[in-house]
């Protein structure tokens, strides 16, 4: 029989690769193995996603591959789920994340690849899509508990888009129980401090470094 | 060609797909097919490659991708899909050679061919660089419009009217279309050029109703507009409903795409292919007379990086060498003004692009993004350097890039931000300071000793 690190590796490995079907029968053979669910979580599917993610740095891999190894870890989690709840554990998250582009930006990708590095971080993510209205970000940020509103806007007349979140959430009394982080071709940390975001990243991997210092302060 | 209404209808009836299994079921898997039959493999020792058969080869894939995929309408949930034949004869009946400005200014772009010794037509600017007031947007035009080799121009955009922060789809933007509109055209009075094309017609618009609003204040029809795709390969009413506008007018349009390396496309090689099938969804979709192409790196902002260079030149030599409908390639630079780096960028951008057959624009100064970071030495010098690319052969091309991008490939991920155009320019007479030539003059005679004599 294989052991732990073997099984922990093939997971691993299964996740980098994006195969679902493989990943889901290493995940299995881990709990079949007697190791944890919570360690099966963290040295195999989130080490293979964290190593997903510093392979898309490199241009290793695409934005595709980071997709197929982000479903490959639903799997996982849907064999690993009844576990962990036996097991009385929660698998724990960094945090829940809204991210949407500003009202008037359609622009996506940038956007949707820091989604996919938070994913691959541990995050739970919530993608709202392009042109997101003020009162949407503030609508699900309430329903889904967020813990940080992340807006993208790539041109300096969507930007408005951003600090209009900001001034509402403020206006409604609930601008402390977010962390509002800004990001975006032509935003800037001048540009952030002036509508009182709390945190800009200029790179989507940057991105995942701040998101995870506002969790941990 | 099928026409415009065609396209519509199938914009409206074609297959459905949600925008995820677009992207994912029937893109990624078909580029990554295509890329496998013809046998593209990236090149990483070689940014400018001189292989026809390479080129050509990433045609035909282009070509089958834009057969067997089409193009998403986000409106709709849409596929607008052709048949080989209505691709073939849209290449076929593509606008050729055409004709811009007026006066003494009125000039034909016609397409170009790998290693062409026929000077690229130079379109010069912003590239929509963002500026803080409607003074600095005015004297950055005069400057553009002032050097002898700018064929069009590309105004910046407006960050502020009246003092207050343009919004997107709001009153305040079609104020600042009009505005921008009125101010370029001055502008280009002033520079003596009155005939010269407004090639980016209005940077400021974000929406079809600013951008047309704007061009009712002195837009002409022998100006251009820039009508873009949404990558990968998805269009939107708004730019449609904006292309049922310039075709009623008699109009012109560059149908712009900007696609990112390591996002749905994947690779240097799936970048490549899309660039192509953009260009021939640029002549069906879109209808416009130039295709304008710019691979971005997403990592830093910019095109200048090593890696975007292959798919950069592999596409335009496949586009320049099976298609007479032009093509035309923006560069942004990550660096800022009167920085070494910046016009090391410049130069490695225009002599790749060139040698691969294409046609310039320049005006991505500071990723483009940066308020007041540019000037109009920049596109004088990127001019320049164009021209005398110009028969060039690829090996040679390929030889510069490879001397140029080691420059500053190390300081990509934190570039130099260099001065601002009032800080690096004489106000009144809108020309550079001292310093600032005296680093231009240096670059040039470095360039000389490589073999890169600019006029």
């Amino acid at each position: 029989m294989a052991n732990k690190s073997d099984l922990l590796a093939k997971l691993r490995l299964a996740i980098m690769e994006g195969d679902e079907e493989q990943a889901r029968e290493s995940a299995q053979e881990c709990l079949d193995a007697g190791i944890s669910p919570m360690e099966t979580v963290e040295s195999g599917l989130r080490d293979g996603l964290r190593r997903v993610g510093e392979q898309f740095e490199l241009l290793e891999v695409f934005l595709p591959e980071m997709i197929m190894a982000a479903e490959a870890g639903n799997a996982v989690m849907e064999v690993l789920q009844p576990a962990i709840q036996a097991s009385g554990q929660e698998a724990t998250s960094p945090g829940t994340v809204i991210i949407g582009a500003a009202k008037g930006d359609i622009h996506t990708i940038g956007k949707s690849i820091l989604a996919m590095l938070l994913r691959l971080a541990g995050f739970e993510v919530h993608d709202l899509g392009e042109a997101v209205a003020a009162t949407t970000f503030l609508e699900k940020a309430r329903s889904l508990k967020a813990d940080i509103i992340a807006i993208s806007a790539l041109m300096t007349s969507t930007m408005p888009g951003q600090r209009e979140v900001v001034n509402l959430l403020r206006d409604v009394g609930e601008r402390e129980k977010y962390r509002v982080i800004v990001g975006g071709a032509p935003v800037t940390q001048e540009w952030a401090d002036q509508i009182g975001a709390d945190g800009y990243a200029e790179t989507a991997s940057a991105g995942v470094t701040l998101a995870l210092r506002l969790m941990d302060s | 060609m099928i026409d415009f209404f065609e396209v519509i209808k199938r914009a409206l009836n074609g297959p459905y797909y949600s925008e995820q299994d677009f992207n994912i079921k029937l893109l990624v898997p078909k580029v990554r097919e295509v890329v496998k039959e013809y046998g593209i493999r990236y090149d990483p020792e070689t940014p400018v490659p001189d292989d026809d058969q390479l080129a050509d080869d990433v045609f035909q894939a282009g070509l089958a991708l834009c057969e067997e995929v089409g193009c998403y309408c986000k409106d709709t949930s849409r596929v607008i899909r052709f048949s080989r034949e209505e691709i073939l004869e849209a290449l076929r009946d593509a606008p050729v050679n055409p004709i811009f400005g007026e006066g003494r200014d009125r000039k034909a772009m016609i397409a170009r061919r790998p290693e062409s010794a026929e000077s690229p037509y130079c379109y010069l600017g912003s590239g929509g660089g963002v500026v803080s007031s409607e003074e600095v947007f005015a004297r950055l035009v005069e400057g553009y419009g002032r050097n002898p080799l700018t064929d069009s121009v590309t105004c910046p955009t407006l960050t502020k009217i009246n003092g207050m922060d343009v919004v997107a789809g709001s009153p305040l933007e079609l104020l600042a279309c009009i505005r921008s509109v009125e101010l370029a055209r001055a502008a280009l009075r002033r520079a003596q050029r009155p005939g010269l094309p407004i090639m980016n017609s209005i940077a400021t618009a974000v929406t079809a109703a600013g951008k047309i609003t704007g061009s009712a204040f002195g837009l002409r029809d022998t100006d251009c507009w820039v009508i873009g795709f949404t990558s990968p390969l998805k269009v939107q009413f708004e730019r449609l409903n904006e292309v049922a506008y310039v075709i009623a007018r008699g109009g012109q349009h560059i149908g712009e795409c900007g696609e990112i390396l390591g996002g749905y496309a994947g690779g240097p090689e799936g970048v490549a292919v899309v660039v192509v099938a953009y260009h021939i969804l640029s002549i069906l979709v879109l209808r416009a007379s130039v295709h304008l192409t710019f691979p971005m790196d997403f990592r830093y902002g910019c095109n200048t990086s090593w890696e975007i260079q292959w798919p950069t030149t592999v596409s335009t030599q496949a586009i320049s060498r099976n298609s007479h409908h032009p093509v035309m390639n923006l560069t942004y630079t990550a660096a800022g003004p009167m920085t070494e780096m910046c016009l090391y960028e410049i130069a490695a951008g225009q002599i790749a692009r060139v040698a691969s057959g294409g046609h310039i624009e320049y005006g991505g100064t500071s990723k483009a993004v940066k308020a007041d970071f540019l000037t109009p030495l920049e596109p004088r010098f990127a001019s320049q350097v164009a021209h005398a690319s110009a028969g060039l052969s690829r090996a040679e091309a390929n030889e510069l890039v490879k001397t140029l991008i080691p420059k500053y490939k190390d300081q990509l991920a934190d570039p130099p931000k260099g001065l601002k155009f009032q800080e690096c320019y004489d106000w009144d007479s809108i020309e550079p300071n001292q310093e600032y030539l005296d680093l231009y003059g240096r670059i040039k005679d470095e360039l000389a000793g490589y073999g890169l004599r600019i006029e």
